[in-house]
């Protein structure tokens, strides 16, 4: 089973676009359900985390690497 | 748990740079799961009429246009009209000063809908139930 079904594209943006995209991405999701988010803003990596936390969603993963800091959000109840 | 806060902003300039900037924290804030509520007062009121389109203070209004392409092109940042349209989505509640209203001799139906027009008591209500309080101007 494929966990996670869709990766948000969130390369070249800044502040705040990066979270309102994932903000819009989550809203279309059921509970449960997981994304990946690919980010290069460094901003991000304090934001989605604090976004998680404060929106009842669960951050279950970070990565960085050449392409940018990974994140895979799991939606919440 | 979600989180329940409010946050209330007061903008009380019209210029491009202090609309994105009171733009960008209540549709943020909408996005954490805040109720976001923007009071725009004085000149702030400009940013809530119909086919507003601010602009960066004094001298520096004449580089608005290729300020805004800056944005877009380094930071994805859309366009004025574009996070307004976002932020209502995302159920950011705007207000207008009514004591600016009538300084400023505007009429509600210049303004774009779904505007509250208010006193300060009534929105100092709001803002004394916010965890979060920002004055932009």
């Amino acid at each position: 089973m494929k966990m996670v079904d869709e990766t948000l594209d969130a390369r070249e943006l800044m502040c705040p676009m990066p979270m309102v995209k994932l903000t819009k991405a989550m809203r279309r999701r059921v509970p449960g359900q997981e994304l990946e988010m690919l980010s290069d803003d460094p901003g991000s990596v304090e934001d989605v985390p604090a976004w998680s936390s404060g929106t009842g969603n669960e951050l279950i993963g970070t990565a960085t690497d050449d392409e940018g800091y990974h994140f895979i959000i799991r939606k919440g109840e | 748990m979600v989180r329940q806060d409010k946050g209330a902003i007061v903008v009380a300039e019209g210029s491009y740079d202090k609309a994105m900037a009171s733009l960008f924290l209540a549709t943020t804030a909408a996005g954490l799961g805040m109720e976001a509520h923007v009071f725009c007062t004085f000149f702030g009121l400009n940013l809530l009429k119909r086919k507003a389109r601010p602009k960066l203070p004094g001298m520096y209004r004449l580089f608005t246009g290729m300020f805004e392409k800056k944005m877009k092109r380094l930071a994805g940042v859309e366009g004025f009209q574009e996070i307004m349209e976002t932020a209502k989505d995302l159920g950011v509640r705007f207000y207008a000063c009514s004591t600016s209203m009538a300084a400023l001799g505007m009429k509600k139906d210049q303004l774009v809908d779904g505007i509250e027009v208010l006193g300060a008591s009534k929105f100092l209500d709001i803002a004394a139930d916010s965890r979060v309080q920002l004055f932009i101007g």
